[in-house]
């Protein structure tokens, strides 16, 4: 009897533990509606999402995303928005932002499954990685340039321009060469 | 269940195949849910003494898979709520239902199967052709039933030494745990010792030899097999047409209300039934036997 109660205290403790590392939100909770005050002088960024590429490559979308809904007609999932900028705050994180601010679904990989240390973004507005071919997939741009690390990784500074990009040939399609080849 | 136990091997045989080939290769909702629901009809025909313990096995094991996929996959267009930053879907949470359908369907189907499908059937259809393969396969799928014999076994056998004899919850874990462990070895040993004996008695030493049977392929086998043949073509048949394509991400589509698909789905579950209905018809014509002496 004794034992029993033993093992019943440590089974509470497990779940008590595990109850309290969940953060449980509403839907409306979590999509905060307002967006930040941005006041005059603050630094800011500037976000945009598309997914173009999709739409030179739409025969090889699943069937099951086929409709303007999920693929916008211009490609346009966010157009370029500005940010306010906190100290040191990354790709990952304006991305994390603007998604809320604005409702677009997103699903990632938290940086501790990742072998290189970083958020690896599976998904936005229901485009997945392999949704368009097995060479699709979201990458990213930094004032025009690819950066060769993850999102989460990369700090940025006042004025930079962040522009989420699906790919559909390994990056290939959007202009970033280093990926299979050389790095520029 | 006598009666389907009854039919001959190569009938059963091609039964199982067909319908766990569908089980587990046609994700469609309404299949998934006749396939669970004429499983657990089937078992419990076919078992009746364990039929309610079983289910204090299969319900947990459905809860657990139907309540893991929406904490593994934020995919669908409808949030329930969020947890940890990452939406729980509506559209998750019923992929995981229907995929906990197919696992707790295929065991259950896989349950009818062991109860039908002896060994000595099954070496009967494959011993000739690959010996190995078909006493592999043998060992293999009745190895669980075995195990859980000769596990229950060394339990009392424990017992009677008085091991773990307390009536407390961490007394009988770890009376598993020994026992486990003692399991591990025999069923190594267990397995080499059938093998060998196998071996002792020429069993695939490349002569043919022949061996004596009591399958005989009667007209009814004949008239079973068609009627299985018929009805499992149809649901493949509207598979392959696309009448029985469904997705769940990022939106639900809609379930397709076509003719073919109509026909599928009565096919599919007029075919899950052939058991319990031979059943029925066994039992009819025995009756009216009784009724004429």
């Amino acid at each position: 009897m004794k034992q029993d109660l033993l093992a019943l205290f440590a089974l509470i403790l497990l779940a008590a533990v595990l109850i309290s590392g969940t953060e449980v939100q509403s839907v409306d909770e979590y999509y905060r509606t307002h967006a930040d005050e941005i006041p005059p002088q603050s630094e800011t960024v500037t976000l945009s999402i598309r997914c173009d590429s999709v739409l030179r490559h739409y025969d090889q979308l699943d069937p099951a995303l086929r409709s303007p809904e999920f693929v916008p007609p211009d490609g346009v999932i966010l157009p370029p928005t500005r940010y306010l900028l906190r100290p040191g705050d990354t790709v990952f994180d304006i991305l994390q932002r603007a998604v809320r601010q604005n409702g677009i679904q997103m699903e990632f990989q938290g940086a501790e499954k990742s072998p290189f240390g970083s958020v690896y973004v599976q998904g936005i507005h229901w485009l997945y990685e392999f949704s368009c071919g097995p060479l699709s997939g979201w990458v990213y741009r930094v004032d025009g340039a690819f950066p060769h690390y993850g999102c989460s990784r990369y700090t940025l500074q006042n004025g930079q321009t962040i522009e989420w990009i699906y790919t559909c040939e390994l990056g290939q399609d959007v202009g970033a060469e280093w990926i299979g080849g050389q790095p520029s | 269940m006598k009666a389907f136990a009854g039919l001959h091997p190569a009938v059963t045989m091609t039964y199982f195949v067909l319908l766990l080939t569908v089980c587990m290769f046609l994700p469609h909702p309404v299949l998934q849910g006749q396939a669970l629901v004429c499983g657990a009809l089937t078992c419990a025909l076919l078992c009746r003494r364990g039929a309610a313990r079983d289910v204090g096995f299969y319900l947990p094991l459905f809860l657990l898979v139907a309540v893991t996929n929406p904490l593994f996959s934020h995919n669908g267009v409808t949030p329930l709520f969020f947890l940890n930053g990452n939406p729980v879907t509506l559209e998750a949470l019923l992929y995981g239902l229907s995929l906990a359908a197919m696992v707790v369907g295929v065991l259950l189907w896989c349950k009818a199967y062991n109860e039908v499908m002896t060994s000595d059937k099954f070496l009967y259809l494959f011993g000739a052709v690959t010996p190995k393969l078909s006493l592999v396969l043998s060992m293999a799928l009745r190895f669980l039933p075995a195990y859980r014999r000769q596990a229950r076994r060394v339990s009392r056998a424990q017992k009677a030494m008085g091991l773990y004899a307390g009536s407390s919850m961490v007394c009988r874990v770890k009376n598993r745990l020994r026992v486990l462990a003692a399991m591990v070895t025999w069923s190594l040993e267990n397995a080499m010792e059938t093998a060998a004996s196998m071996k002792a008695r020429g069993y695939g030493s490349g002569k043919r030899r022949t061996h004596f049977s009591l399958f005989r392929f009667r007209p009814a086998d004949g008239a079973f097999f068609a009627a299985l043949l018929l009805l499992a073509a149809a649901p493949l048949a509207a598979a392959a047409a696309g009448a029985l394509n469904f997705t769940y991400y990022p939106r639900l589509s809609q379930l397709q209300t076509t003719p073919a698909a109509w026909v599928a789905y009565a096919a599919y579950g007029l075919f899950l039934l052939l058991p319990a209905m031979w059943e029925a018809k066994e039992a009819l014509v025995w009756r009216c036997c009784k009724r004429k002496i």
